[in-house]
């Protein structure tokens, strides 16, 4: 189908002097003054998933605010989207919540550390946290790792270690949450982060 | 295809719990509606008149006019259902607006019109032009519908406009609601009419039940509604860079989604706000918008037939 270009135009304080406003006998002026008064505000819709559970439901989040302008996009509002085939616009008590969530004052923002039996919780950077966890996973790799089992059948098994992923993933991190985790020879992983 | 072949049309099956209804055609009381509303808009609120109050005053007397045409017209020539099929096959709109060759009887529904309008009061230039168009031979009169059924404005009067589009959307509404929903398919462009291939005038997003937060887009000539998913630009299918816009301080009803990639607005209507808004009369009755989101650079994407920009097109 032919779509003409000739169908878009702007409509300009300029214009609407010849416009049919004017042009039937009605003095545009007051309109144009009005439109002096007015500024744009900027908002954002922004379809997401909801990070609870393995369900996926798809989700609208409302944002306040004008990036361009360097000020802080707000969130406002979150509710089901209702093209989501999930969800068709419903949401659980828990993702009805998620306004709450977002603006948490208790919200996790940065890695923190609790070491055993310690009751702090200890803030640490990404740098520390990604050592820590590799470290700690390469010595329980290499101390529990099964290449073969009774029979002599190569199995390369690490099944002291489990994984827990997220439920919102997309397809794409799934497949490479996968590819990492079997890779390591782990076999206890899950995408569910209801529980 | 052999149009013998008994094929389920789209409408046959029941539409299982769940499934978003794709179509809603024009309501039998669609102009009623708009001149109620276009009336109401123009009485301003608490704060005072509505700064173009006048003109909406006048087009709700046009809705009324189109309600009583629409109520009398007779019956028109309808596509045959092997042209249907065929329209359908090839994702083509059925009663397409500048295919669909338009029968005479169109130009009996303006002058019923007319009639109405002339009866009316009206300013001294819409009396002239209702006495002009009166007099206005049928052959000219095609040549206006067609210019303003292709969207080139520049060649249509911005005084005629508003009349000849309320005749031809009475036409189409009409045919329409003769052919009924399972005449239409979904088009390859979502974000064109299924039945005649114009473009929105805006978008509502529905409240309620089933509906609630679903967004449709309406007609800009026959009011048919269908449906498309939200934050996507209804012009190019984009599902980034999409923004919205709405007047500082305003409670948010009418918000402009506008998108970076073709540089496109169109108004969206959210009934959540306000549940009496209609398309064709709450888009004029916020014009101002349109003036800012044009002093953006931002072009519309889609018509008001009732209104002519004048002559600062892009």
């Amino acid at each position: 189908m032919q779509v003409t270009r000739r169908q878009f135009f702007k409509i300009c304080a300029s214009g609407l002097g010849s416009s049919s406003l004017a042009m039937l006998g009605f003095a545009p002026g007051e309109a144009l003054a009005e439109t002096r008064n007015f500024k744009l505000a900027r908002t954002t819709e922004t379809r997401n998933t909801c990070p609870y559970c393995s369900v996926g439901c798809g989700i609208l989040i409302y944002g306040l605010g004008d990036k361009a302008k360097n000020v802080h996009t707000k969130v406002i509002h979150i509710e089901g989207d209702p093209d989501h085939p999930v969800n068709r616009g419903t949401l659980c008590p828990k993702g009805v919540g998620l306004l709450d969530f977002v603006q948490s004052p208790n919200r996790l923002k940065h890695p923190e550390y609790r070491a055993p039996g310690s009751k702090e919780w200890k803030r640490i950077s990404w740098d520390e946290a990604f050592t820590r966890i590799s470290k700690l996973m390469k010595e329980d790799r290499d101390k529990n790792f099964i290449d073969k089992n009774k029979d002599g059948v190569t199995v390369n098994r690490w099944v002291s270690t489990g994984f827990l992923a997220a439920s919102a993933s997309s397809n794409e991190s799934g497949y490479i949450t996968h590819k990492v985790v079997r890779s390591l020879g782990m076999l206890s992983f899950d995408n569910q982060a209801r529980v | 295809m052999n149009t013998e072949t008994r094929v389920l049309e789209p409408g046959q099956i029941e539409a299982p719990a769940g499934q978003i209804p794709f179509l809603r055609l024009a309501r039998p009381d669609v102009f009623k509606q708009r001149a109620e509303r276009l009336l109401q808009l123009s009485l301003g609120d608490s704060q005072g008149g509505h700064s173009i109050g006048g003109y909406l005053a006048l087009l709700a007397t046009l809705a009324q006019a189109q309600q009583q045409a629409l109520d009398h017209f007779p019956a028109a020539p309808l596509p045959t259902p092997e042209q249907q099929a065929l329209c359908r096959e090839h994702g083509m709109p059925v009663l397409g607006a500048q295919a669909w060759p338009r029968d005479p009887s169109w130009r009996g529904v303006l002058k019923t019109i007319l009639q109405h309008m002339a009866a009316a009061p009206l300013t001294a230039p819409a009396s002239a032009v209702v006495a002009r168009l009166m007099q206005t031979g049928g052959t000219e009169l095609e040549s206006i519908a067609s210019k303003l059924l292709a969207g080139d404005l520049s060649d249509v009067d911005a005084q005629d406009m508003p009349f000849v589009a309320a005749a031809l959307q009475v036409y189409w509404v009409r045919m329409a609601a003769e052919l009924g929903e399972h005449a239409f398919g979904k088009l390859e462009q979502g974000g064109l009419c299924p039945v005649c291939g114009s473009h929105p005038v805006a978008g509502i997003v529905r409240v309620g039940g089933m509906e609630q937060g679903l967004r449709y887009l309406c007609c800009s000539l026959c009011a048919t509604e269908w449906h498309m998913v939200r934050i996507k630009c209804s012009n190019c299918e984009s599902t980034h860079k999409i923004n919205y816009y709405t007047l500082e301080n305003s409670n948010g009803a009418v918000k402009a989604e506008s998108c970076n990639d073709c540089n496109t607005y169109l108004k969206l209507l959210y009934l959540e706000k306000d549940s009496q808004m209609e398309a064709v009369a709450d888009d004029l009755a916020t014009l101002a918008l349109d003036v800012l989101m044009g002093e953006t650079g931002k072009v519309r994407g889609g018509l008001n037939l009732f209104f002519h920009p004048g002559s600062a097109q892009v």
